[in-house]
């Protein structure tokens, strides 16, 4: 499915080509998409702005690049440090994605997807196999993310080390000196308190063995796919003013002790709609007080429900893709862990080796 | 599977927006006009344009009534439009005896140099509803036979209260501007913000926020209980520097409210001195005003000793979009962060399990622990 914003039009693309200045290209875009506002919303400036932290981020993997984040006709909260990050790196011939909570059809998804059509002349996709650019919040998706592919997650939070200490100033020090004894004696403390850690989602990582990040509030189920991926993950808080990013083929590791690993959510059941037992599921209650299981990637769950075998790596030339449990090597973890014992996951790989 | 989220995200957002729009006028009233909002609630206006951080009459009123009278949400829509706008040039400074005063009023002194000018306040009214409003056919000036007692010459300046101060040594001259000014609004404001930053913070602070805060250190969780050198309303003029010709020309004005404030310090410093607290906000808004120089009389301390004090504290709290925005997210759908805290929260309830081989479970406490996801 692609959207294709009515009020946008391609002349731009052609007077881009053909313009002699930077000037002159910005002339020729004010009057495109959105009415009275510049080409993909935020002066150039600032899409310039973003894009050094970006960079920057790159380079330092983990660590929090500070940008002045500017006020969105979003709230903040709402995803304006992810739609800043993806209207300063998309451009006409990009297709973009937005979800929200795994689903691309939530309203405050729309809503960004919109904004991104509407003035910067994108075309939208819910394909997560199809799209340059993906904007999400607290997801990563179930098929495996390409090179060629930018994932942007939206960031409430943005160090975790605020759960030990509020002040970012402190904090900033601590990471500076790799000083991240406070966390691993609030795992500790945890585990000797309830026997294991009580971290839900925004579970702690450490990037390329230097910096301790947070990687938004994704499920640990998605934890481990940022581990040497082939993709970009770039993570942008807006109200926090921060950009922080794992560049492909980054070691990403969650805070575990050698005795206690880290461990996925487990669910007892499987996909309602298409029989996944190797997705993320969120239970449903239903009116006469059943609990119901269904995939959080409503995008990837259509296509199971054609084709129930289809591979979470299906799109790419290899097989057997290491992309959090279920997949690659993770699959054995995937099995030890869950309630999945009983109900252990179909080999849905088809040639997964 | 129509359990799962609603499929047609786009259109149920627009009609629940034409929903929100069609509370904007009941009924067959006529909508107000924007002057009619600056003309007759110019307090709301200006609390928008204060917090949204533009001087922009008509715009404050047209997202005054686009809001329905929501501050913060009209502040909202004015800083959004604020940052699609090129950033031109800088105002030149003004200083504060330059500002056509309508109401000025000094608490340290019985008598100051301008004299004290009560100006339109309801200060001293008591607060009784006036029911005569609440049918009023057509608006009564009760100033209409006032006679001025001289319409030949323009009002005096009035002089500074501090630089009063300043002259006989008991508040430090401010240092001169240190190259061109900080705008947090282009720049991230860091660990060590310097004064401008503080006060640009603090001036598009949530009025409510920004008093609450200097409340807080006035009922005791703070050192700073100021006097106020005083407090003024009025006019300051807006002037930019003419491009050729290098001479400044006035473009226009802007109504402000100023406020003074010194505060008593012994500690770090040789003499014992007042310490100046700074408030300004456009509009007439004497509580934010005030408040402001609490605040930035607490933070100069330079201790982190109570939540007013500390800047990081105060200009991480006080910002309109930021805690606005942030409450309000808990209304977004939370049930993939949800689904993991149940997760947590169940192997926890099933306690006496043992641990699967090779893997760390819950050999957990209680149903009551806390689970975090800090979302």
């Amino acid at each position: 499915m692609t959207e294709r914003p009515s009020g946008a039009n391609n002349e731009a693309g052609t007077d881009m080509t053909g313009a002699a200045t930077v000037g002159e290209v910005l002339d020729g875009l004010s009057d495109d998409g959105l009415e009275g506002y510049t080409y993909a919303y935020l002066d150039e400036h600032t899409k310039r702005e973003v894009r050094r932290a970006v960079l920057k981020a790159v380079a330092i993997p983990g660590h929090q690049v500070p940008f002045a984040s500017r006020p969105m006709p979003l709230a903040r909260g709402w995803g304006t440090g992810g739609i800043q990050t993806s209207l300063s790196l998309l451009g006409p011939a990009e297709t973009f994605k937005v979800i929200d909570q795994g689903a691309d059809d939530s309203v405050n998804a729309a809503n960004i997807r919109r904004l991104a059509a509407r003035t910067a002349d994108v075309e939208t996709t819910t394909d997560t196999t199809a799209a340059d650019v993906i904007q999400t919040r607290h997801r990563i998706p179930e098929e495996v993310l390409g090179a060629d592919q930018v994932l942007v997650l939206q960031v409430p939070i943005t160090d975790p080390l605020r759960t030990v200490d509020p002040s970012d100033a402190a904090n900033r020090r601590r990471h500076a000196h790799a000083n991240y004894g406070k966390i691993w004696v609030r795992l500790y403390e945890s585990i000797v308190e309830h026997g294991e850690v009580q971290i839900a989602a925004r579970y702690p990582v450490m990037v390329a063995g230097r910096y301790l990040m947070d990687p938004s509030p994704i499920p640990r189920w998605d934890v481990p796919k940022l581990d040497n991926a082939e993709n970009l993950f770039l993570f942008a808080a807006g109200r926090e003013a921060r950009i922080y990013a794992v560049p492909p083929h980054t070691d990403v590791q969650p805070l575990a002790f050698e005795d206690r690993p880290f461990r996925v959510e487990r669910f007892d059941g499987a996909c309602r709609a298409c029989g996944a037992t190797d997705t993320y599921l969120t239970e449903i209650e239903t009116e006469d007080g059943e609990r119901l299981f269904v995939c959080n990637d409503t995008s990837f769950c259509e296509k199971r429900q054609e084709e129930p075998a289809l591979p979470k790596d299906h799109h790419l030339d290899r097989s057997g893709v290491d992309w959090g449990p279920g997949t690659g090597t993770s699959v054995e973890m995937a099995t030890d862990t869950g309630p999945a014992t009983d109900d252990p996951a179909p080999d849905t790989g088809g040639d997964r080796t | 599977m129509g359990y799962v989220a609603a499929v047609a995200g786009e259109e149920l957002i627009q009609r629940a927006a034409d929903l929100f729009d069609a509370q904007r006028v009941v009924e067959d009233q006529e909508p107000v006009t924007l002057d009619q909002l600056d003309g007759q609630l110019s307090r709301l206006t200006a609390q928008a344009m204060s917090e949204g951080g533009v001087y922009a009459p008509q715009l404050g009123a047209l997202a005054v009534k686009q809001a329905q009278g929501d501050t913060v949400e009209a502040a909202f829509l004015l800083r959004a439009y604020r940052s699609t706008l090129e950033r031109w040039d800088e105002t030149a400074t003004v200083e504060p005896d330059e500002m056509f005063a309508v109401r000025r009023v000094s608490p340290a002194f019985k008598d100051i140099p301008g004299g004290q000018i009560l100006g339109p306040t309801k200060d001293y009214t008591q607060r009784l509803l006036d029911f005569d409003l609440a049918d009023e056919e057509r608006f009564e000036d009760p100033t209409a036979d006032w006679e001025p007692d001289n319409t030949d010459t323009d009002p005096e300046p009035l002089g500074d209260v501090a630089a009063l101060l300043r002259e006989e040594g008991l508040v430090a001259a401010p240092e001169p501007p240190d190259g061109p000014p900080t705008d947090t609004t282009r720049e991230p404001v860091g660990d060590d913000p310097d004064r401008a930053a503080v006060l640009q913070e603090l001036a598009r602070g949530e009025t409510g926020a920004v008093t609450a805060l200097g409340y807080s250190a006035l009922r005791g969780y703070g050192d700073v209980h100021p006097t106020l050198a005083e407090v003024r309303v009025g006019r300051l003029p807006v002037r930019v520097e003419h491009p050729y010709t290098g001479d400044e020309a006035r473009v226009t004005d802007a109504e402000v409210t100023s406020a003074e404030a010194v505060v008593p310090v012994q500690e770090k410093r040789e003499t014992a001195q007042f310490a100046l607290g700074y408030g300004l906000t456009f509009g007439r808004n004497e509580r934010k005003a005030i408040a402001m120089t609490v605040l930035d009389a607490g933070i100069a301390l330079d201790t982190d000793a109570e939540p007013a004090e500390d800047p990081e504290f105060v200009l991480d709290t006080i910002d309109p979009m930021d805690s606005f925005g942030f409450i309000e997210h808990l209304k977004l759908p939370h049930y993939v962060t949800f689904q993991s805290i149940l997760d947590r929260i169940r192997t926890l309830r099933a306690g006496d399990e043992p641990p699967p081989a090779g893997a760390a479970s819950g050999s957990g406490s209680g149903p009551d622990s806390e689970v975090t996801t800090d979302d």
